[in-house]
């Protein structure tokens, strides 16, 4: 091999490093207060919160749905996903009291899919619905459909 | 080791430069396909909510002038980031833009925890400046260790922090959430493949999340690991995405192209080079008389 055995070793000086090693431990603080002890809104430093919550066996499971009525009566869904209505599913749930306060803003979802659907007609109505699962003892025995806001398309 | 010496272990600068340029692309992919809502939801300032930092730097409420600028910063930042031109400031920008991008998708709800580790990297790789030789560098430095290890502390960070967050919540007890229910939960809200398949199969999902939070728990001995052990728990980290995909459609991919700071990239370009050597300098042409006749 042509690659000298002995590698160059770049210097470094004793400020350089001291200021790396601390800043690596603010960097370790910051994420062990972040998760011990702020919430989501300190992202980067947001808690890792991912599915760190307890359903027990007799939960009732809600999917939050969007679905929209077209002028001839037809009953289209409105999937909640970024390339589907640019927007989330999650995204919508926790914002679930400003939709049922103020329901054009499903405008959003609404006017989401239709951008990506333009060989489809508009919704003439949208429903904000969420679908209640319901567990004993970590099996599903029923499921049914909540109504939480419904909004007439305005162009 | 000295204590300076496991904070900033010194190593090739040419794994830094591979890590950018792979990262760069993948900011160009979340930005397609990951977080790729920021565009659409600027149209909604109702449904906006400020992240803190966005309030204690004033940032502007984000619209589709500024989520478009940023888009476009990141398309030019991680162009000029891949082809390894001005390594600080276009990491800089880069890091900066796509901070605020992952932020603005953040600020309508849902907070994803999968970036941490990509947004640390894009921070910290720029401090190790220009690389000479790029891929090919000899050089090492205790200034490309240190950026290295930030990432993959960060790396373990994801995985650590959700189990300490998962005992945290259940009232500091190891056992409150493996004794839960959340797989049942989680495959009944995203049905898929496997998770549908082992709906009803209530103990299996706990063995799963026992597995789950003790991995998660003890995935900071990765810092320590090295060879084969170190290549054993990276697999099994992939391992472990893989299923979560299957099981439940959740990728993580932005944590797990952050791996890649444990392995030896500095290796490519040689290993590269080995099975594709250079042709040989072509045997110069010697002068020709000039033919007798035209």
């Amino acid at each position: 091999m042509s690659a000298p055995d002995v590698a160059e070793v770049r210097q470094i000086s004793s400020w350089s490093l001291t200021w790396r090693v601390l800043a690596t431990l603010v960097l370790v603080v910051l994420l062990l207060d972040g998760s011990l002890r702020l919430k989501d809104e300190a992202w980067p430093f947001a808690p890792m919160s991912q599915y760190a919550f307890f359903p027990g066996p007799d939960d009732t499971v809600v999917i939050t749905r969007v679905y929209g009525l077209l002028s001839d009566g037809e009953r289209v869904e409105l999937p909640l996903r970024a390339g589907t209505a640019g927007i989330r599913r999650a995204d919508v749930e926790a914002r679930i009291p400003n939709f049922e306060k103020d329901p054009s803003l499903l405008r959003a979802v609404s006017d989401g899919w239709s951008a990506r659907n333009p060989t489809r007609p508009r919704p003439v109505e949208v429903f904000l619905v969420q679908d209640h699962t319901h567990l004993v003892k970590g099996r599903i025995v029923s499921t049914d459909e909540v109504p939480l806001a419904q909004w007439r398309v305005t162009p | 080791m000295s204590v300076s010496g496991w904070f900033a272990p010194v190593r090739a600068e040419a794994r830094v430069a591979v890590l950018r340029s792979v990262l760069y692309v993948f900011v160009l992919l979340d930005v397609h396909l990951v977080v790729r809502d920021p565009i659409s939801l600027s149209r909604h300032p109702a449904l906006y909510r400020p992240r803190d930092f966005a309030v204690l730097l004033h940032l502007p409420p984000p619209g589709l002038p500024l989520t478009w600028t940023l888009y476009a910063v990141l398309v030019v930042g991680c162009v000029v980031g891949i082809a390894g031109r001005a390594p600080r400031i276009a990491g800089w920008v880069v890091a900066a833009a796509f901070t605020w991008w992952v932020a603005i998708g953040f600020s309508y709800g849902k907070v994803d925890h999968d970036h941490l580790a990509l947004v640390v990297a894009l921070w910290l790789l720029p401090t190790v400046g220009a690389v000479p030789g790029g891929w090919s560098s000899t050089r090492r430095s205790a200034q490309a260790g240190w950026a290295l290890k930030c990432v993959q502390i960060a790396v373990v960070a994801t995985y650590f922090l959700s189990a300490v967050v998962k005992i945290k919540n259940g009232g500091w007890s190891l056992a409150a959430w493996p004794e839960s229910y959340i797989l049942l939960w989680a495959i009944v809200r995203r049905p898929h493949g496997l998770g549908q398949f082992l709906m009803p199969y209530p103990g299996v999902l706990h063995v799963m999340q026992w597995g789950s939070i003790l991995a998660e728990l003890s995935s900071v001995v990765v810092l320590w690991l090295r060879g084969r052990a170190l290549l054993a728990a990276a697999l099994f980290w992939m391992g472990f995405h893989v299923f979560t995909v299957a099981l439940l459609y959740i990728h993580f991919a932005p944590t797990v192209v952050c791996w890649l700071a444990f392995a030896p990239l500095e290796r490519l370009r040689p290993w590269w080079r080995a099975r594709h050597p250079p042709l040989e300098p072509p045997v110069p042409i010697p002068a020709r008389a000039e033919p007798a006749r035209r």
